[in-house]
């Protein structure tokens, strides 16, 4: 008899612990951004694509900070 | 393609600090923080000179050189810009930038940093241009607007340039030529700046 | 790599980070705090720290929504730099740079760049408020009208309409300032004033004597045709900023820049040439220069024959003043006076730019003058590149002086004679014997010298006398009773001078009212528990109105929002205050009034029908909206427009803009200047002193405009010089019927103008400037040395005026104070000037966070031989006490800018009294965020003996460590 109970205590100690043991094998997904040395890894800016800048710059320059 | 500059013309600038207001003004920047700053040196006696500093955005960003989380990125002209989301607050760059351009919000009696924040020529940040999460962020993004950035832009006496480092250069050129025709440009107290040195009319 | 997030940052978002998401952007602090700029991270407890409101977070610009663009003018200085406000949904999101004005090129200064903030407000007084018992309670307008306004009746019933002082302002539009006079003329009192008086008062009754007006004669873009430029007493790096571009264009194209002033200022550090000048010692330079002009043969001998008189009399003066003299006086070694003499020589056209430094002097409007005279023996006057360019400082000073609230003058220098008042009665449609009856006719009072006269033709007490109204015994004023009652409406009190009585005289006060944006030094600086009230009122940006900026040019400004909180703009006000006193219909009689609002443009109108003598009859409502559509059409150099909608026109229409708007005179963009048809600008001197004196003619001889049918001098036009002339039947039948027996003045049809222009001639005649003013204490300016002064020893040689029993109403003291020997107690020179940053009282900057944090505390510049001496730190705090008693607790700060023996303060500092901040006493939620002590506190007795101008520039003091 008292075998038995020492059993069933181990046993449903096992249980709890393996049930711990697995819980932290839950998958929630989660994206981790790793480092990379010289690597930018932020979000793009929208600047970046724009190409026609530059003369609307240099009029806008000439327009607003010459003496005049 | 342009690279963009700032060019403070030191002959000019009249410490007025209105780039440092058009900036505040423009971006929204709290109490603790001047993107821009003047700087005088000699002040009171003759000599005296006053400069506009903010980010300069160097072509070797030594800030960017540091950063250990590499939040940095440059646009195609030259402008220097990083990411908050990936800042940590470090102070890497404060140290590595000759010019003390990055700026952080004095947040509690620990004097913990948050993000760095800086002067972002008016290009704002990798959000969405014009959005509300790039103005709370890194305040008004006038590049994409077309315009050029607004310290430059309400300069007192268009002491201050900022736009493509080429119309800069031309504009300062030009203004030392005409300098030039002034006796006072030339001889050796202006050369060696002997205080207190008068120039003849 | 989880992402920094610590919880006291603000809007902390649980969302877990991905590689495009932004959500976390809470962390930077700014995001909520910084919109409305509310806390102070690092200066105030945590506990201060709070959520911007939900009209806050609204403040900035949004993609999608449509943006509106609006144009104002700039309310700090004269320059009149154009702000662009963008708008979306009537919220102020943002400014950009107006790069289409032709008077500052899209530049502004930190004041200027920090406009938007008048959107916020958050300090601003947000409604009506009163004292019961040292706290501020609540009151609606109506409860405030009533109360001010039963109050006041009663004041009257007792004492008289003159026991009300009714300060106006120069930050008022010319639309609210001619209605602010004209509220205190209907009321019945001269004692009207504005910070005109304080500031250029001097510089406008010496130079108008001198040639007939007093305003700046070129204008600020016109410097960059100067050979050279002299600046005296003026710290235009400071003061003016923007003006500063076109002056360091002018250097860089080949102009000497000089700088001759008591500190090595920000613009001294620009000039080629400085000199350090010992404060109030004006008068001795400027002959110091005459004296080589004339030595040398450097003077326009023809210019003086044809266009000047009694040019005799200086050189009589000038020979009493050899260089060593001059350098005894002035400190200024006797070769810097030569090399500065031998610049404004050689390099001509050569100008000259003064502002306070000169003019806050007990003889300033003597040195004016002489100035006018430096440059009228250099043949200066009148051309691109010389001239008087006089700096003046609030950005509508000069509309104020020119047609708004003036104790000595009613709108556009008019004077008090019956004369005068009858003119402006026909303009305002008021019966004149009904105006008559609203002053004390009761007796007659000494209006100086002995001379009797009624309170209506006498000029009222200036605002900086206005305590010695309150506290002087009232035995001695020439009214029948002290001032009782004090209504400020947009003018600070701590730019006056004497605070220790000034909080005496608040005190005595039966009623004080504040009508103000903010709640000023003066809410705070006295004791009063009661009958105090606090009226919430509009900036300008929250109106619309013209100005005029220095050079004279007018500018149209669009409202920009709406009223924040329960604010209302002056003239709202001020007809609300009519119609409880009853005299609502008189104010407003040509005027529509909507809802309590007199129609801005209306009033303009009617200042168009009455202006005659300065010539603000042309530029109507819609020729200077015109001007403001059409601004990038003007050259900035001559502010010529070349071609376009306002083809011909100068920018702004200078006053003088003769006759109607119809007429579509030009404007006048350099006085005095013959090279043009008046009809195009051209002008020569007013002949306003008759045609001869002392058997010399007064009349310029043979020169003229351009294309004047007359060739030589004449007097000013009357309807019987155009009879005599036979141009009188060139008048319209309506124009005669109107101008019969009238002048160029009072003619409302204007035809006497438009005839007289039609023949190329000025209407205020051709004569010549004047060198010896006969009506003046000083027809010759003499020096004489400041009330306070270090240099007792030369108190005998130069002595200053004997007191005066009755001056502009008041006992006026002179002799009595400087035949003591103040220096022995106080040795320092104590002299105060501005900050770039700061503007006036400073109430309204100190309350903008933008501004603030560039100057966040008072302090006083000491030169390192005064601070070693009297043991004084740098950054320290220390004492520093005026020659009267007054003392001020300020850091130091040690600075070789200013020379051994002068303490310079700013004086734009408020808030503090003696040592203690007054944070407690402002209404909650309104106390600037940067708070100390007024200079004028420890500031002393000093008046002009023409204008009674402060003499602030020139006291003394002693410091100690605090």
């Amino acid at each position: 008899m008292k075998r038995m109970i020492w059993l069933l205590t181990v046993s449903v100690a096992l249980a709890v612990f393996l049930v711990a043991g697995l819980a932290g094998c839950s998958m929630e997904p989660r994206s981790v951004t790793m480092h990379e040395p010289g690597v930018y890894k932020g979000a793009k800016d929208p600047l970046l694509a724009m190409q026609q800048q530059d003369q609307v710059l240099v009029d806008r320059f000439r327009l607003v900070q010459t003496d005049r | 393609m342009a690279r963009m500059k700032f060019l403070c013309d030191t002959e000019r600038c009249i410490e007025c600090n209105g780039c440092v207001t058009a900036c505040n003004n423009e971006h929204d920047v709290p109490w603790g923080i001047n993107r821009r700053h003047v700087i005088t040196l000699n002040d009171g006696v003759a000599g005296e000179k006053s400069i506009s500093v903010a980010c300069m955005h160097c072509t070797d960003a030594p800030c960017a050189a540091v950063c250990p989380v590499d939040c940095f990125y440059f646009t195609q002209d030259g402008i220097v810009l990083h990411d908050k989301d990936l800042c940590i607050g470090c102070g890497y760059c404060f140290y590595a930038c000759p010019f003390g351009a990055p700026q952080f919000p004095e947040m509690s009696s620990f004097g913990a940093r948050g993000k760095m924040d800086k002067c972002t020529f008016c290009a704002g940040g990798p959000p969405p241009d014009g959005s509300v999460e790039e103005y709370q962020l890194y305040g008004r993004n006038r590049i994409a607007e077309g315009k050029l950035p607004l310290c430059a832009e309400m300069c007192a006496t268009k002491a201050l340039l900022g736009g493509d480092g080429n119309v800069v250069s031309e504009i300062y050129i030009q203004r030392i030529t005409q300098r030039g025709s002034r006796p006072e440009t030339w001889g050796w107290a202006t050369a060696y700046n002997f205080a207190g040195k008068e120039k003849k009319p | 790599m989880t992402p920094f997030n610590k919880k006291w940052l603000h809007r902390v978002s649980s969302e877990p980070a991905s590689a495009r998401d932004i959500t976390r952007r809470s962390f930077l602090v700014r995001g909520g705090v910084a919109l409305g700029g509310g806390a102070l991270l690092g200066l105030l407890p945590l506990g201060c720290m709070r959520q911007a409101t939900t009209e806050e977070k609204r403040n900035f610009p949004r993609l999608g929504v449509q943006t509106e663009y609006r144009r104002t003018i700039c309310t700090h200085c004269s320059v009149g730099c154009g702000i662009i406000a963008e708008l979306q949904n009537g919220v102020w999101v943002g400014q950009e740079p107006d790069y289409d004005s032709p008077l500052n090129l899209g530049a502004h200064c930190a004041k200027g760049a920090a406009a938007r903030s008048h959107g916020f407000g958050e300090k601003r007084v947000k409604f009506p408020m009163k004292l019961v018992n040292g706290a501020w309670t609540r009151l609606t307008w109506d409860q405030a009208i009533n109360e001010i306004g039963d109050r006041l009746l009663k004041i009257r019933a007792e004492s008289g309409p003159d026991a009300l002082f009714f300060c106006g302002s120069s930050k008022a539009s010319n639309e609210g300032a001619y209605l602010q006079g004209k509220f205190a003329a209907l009321w019945g009192t001269n004692n009207v004033d504005n910070q005109a008086r304080i500031c250029h008062s001097t510089t406008v009754d010496g130079v108008a004597n001198t040639w007939g007006y007093g305003a700046m004669t070129n204008s600020y873009n016109d410097m960059r045709n100067s050979k050279a430029m002299l600046f005296l007493g003026s710290n235009a790096a400071e003061a003016h900023p923007v003006a500063m571009q076109h002056i360091l264009r002018a250097k860089e194209a080949g102009s000497v820049m000089m700088v001759v002033d008591p500190r090595f200022t920000r613009t001294a550090a620009h000039a080629d040439i400085y000199a350090r000048i010992r404060s109030g010692t004006d008068i001795p330079f400027i002959y110091g220069l005459l004296w080589h002009v004339f030595k040398n043969g450097w003077e326009d001998k023809d210019y003086i024959a044809r266009r000047v008189y009694a040019m005799d009399d200086i050189r009589k003066e000038v020979e009493k003043w050899p260089p060593e003299e001059v350098e005894n006086v002035t400190g200024i070694p006797k070769d810097k006076v030569f090399q500065i003499a031998q610049t404004m020589a050689k390099n001509r056209p050569s100008t000259i730019v003064w502002c306070m430094g000169v003019t806050q002097h007990h003889m300033a409007s003597h040195t004016v003058r002489l100035f006018c005279i430096l440059q009228l023996a250099l043949g200066n006057i009148g051309m691109a590149g010389g001239g008087a360019n006089i700096f003046r400082g609030h950005d509508n000073v000069q509309g104020a002086t020119d047609v708004g609230p003036n104790c000595h003058t009613l709108s556009c220098y008019y004077g008090l004679a019956e004369g005068s008042w009858k003119h402006w009665a026909r303009v305002w449609g008021v019966d004149y014997e009904w105006i008559k009856a609203r002053f004390d006719m009761s007796r007659q009072y000494d209006a100086g010298g002995g001379k009797m006269e009624y309170t209506m033709y006498m000029p009222g007490i200036p605002v900086s006398r206005w305590i010695d109204g309150v506290l002087e015994d009232k035995a001695n004023l020439s009214q029948r009773d002290n001032l009782r009652a004090v209504f400020f409406q947009g003018h600070a009190c701590n730019s006056q001078t004497r605070g220790v009585e000034m909080k005496k005289a608040l005190e005595k006060l039966d009623m004080l009212v504040i009508s103000d944006p903010f709640p000023t030094h003066m809410a705070v600086m006295s004791d009063r528990k009661n009958d105090t009230y606090l009226l919430p009122t509009s900036t300008q940006y929250e109106t619309s109105g013209s100005c005029t900026a220095s050079n004279r040019s007018l500018q149209w400004r669009d409202r920009i929002i709406e009223p924040v909180y329960e604010s209302l703009p002056d003239h709202v006000i001020l007809y609300k205050l009519a119609k409880k006193l009853g005299f609502a219909n008189e104010l407003c009689k040509n005027i529509k009034v909507t809802n309590d609002e007199p129609l801005i443009e209306d009033v303009l109108r009617e200042i168009n029908r009455g202006a005659w003598t300065i010539g603000y009859t042309g530029q109507s409502p819609e020729r200077l909206k015109l001007h403001a559509e059409h601004r990038r059409t003007f050259n900035t150099l001559t502010l010529k427009a070349e071609g376009g909608p306002c083809k011909g026109d100068y920018y702004g229409l200078p006053w003088p803009c003769w006759g109607k708007p119809e007429m579509k005179h030009p404007g006048t963009p350099i006085l005095y200047d013959p090279s043009k048809p008046v009809a195009e600008g051209g002008l020569v001197f007013r002949a306003a002193w008759g045609t001869d004196y002392n058997g010399k003619s007064l009349l310029a001889d043979g020169i003229y405009s351009k294309g004047s049918d007359l060739q030589s001098g004449y007097p000013e036009f009357t309807s019987d010089i155009l009879k005599k002339l036979g141009w009188w039947n060139e008048l319209t039948p309506d124009e005669k019927k109107e101008a019969e027996g009238k002048n160029w003045k009072t003619d409302l049809s204007g035809g006497i103008q438009r005839v007289v222009i039609k023949h190329g001639c000025a209407p205020f005649g051709n004569g010549r400037a004047r060198c010896n003013v006969w009506t003046y204490p000083d027809p010759v300016p003499v020096h004489r040395e400041p009330l306070y002064t270090p240099r007792f020893d030369l108190v005998k040689k130069y002595p200053t005026y004997p007191d005066r029993k009755a001056f502009w109403r008041l006992p006026t003291r002179y002799q009595s104070i400087q035949s003591v020997n103040h220096s022995a107690n106080y040795p320092l020179i104590f002299t105060s000037g501005r900050l770039t940053e700061y503007e006036g009282g400073g109430a309204e900057e100190r309350s903008d966070a933008w501004l603030a944090k560039l100057q966040p505390e008072m302090f006083a510049e000491v030169n390192p031989k005064d601070a070693a001496d009297a043991s004084i730190t740098n950054g320290k705090y220390m004492w520093l006490e005026g020659a009267e008693g007054g003392k001020i607790k300020v850091r130091a700060m040690v600075t070789e800018r200013v020379g051994p023996g002068t303490v310079w303060t700013p004086f734009h500092f408020g808030g503090w009294f003696q040592g203690k901040d007054l944070y407690d006493k402002y209404p909650e939620g309104t106390a600037p965020y940067v708070r100390g002590e007024a200079c004028n506190t420890a500031t002393t007795y000093g008046y002009d003996s023409v204008t009674q101008m402060q003499e602030t520039k020139a006291t003394l003091c002693r410091i100690t460590p605090a």
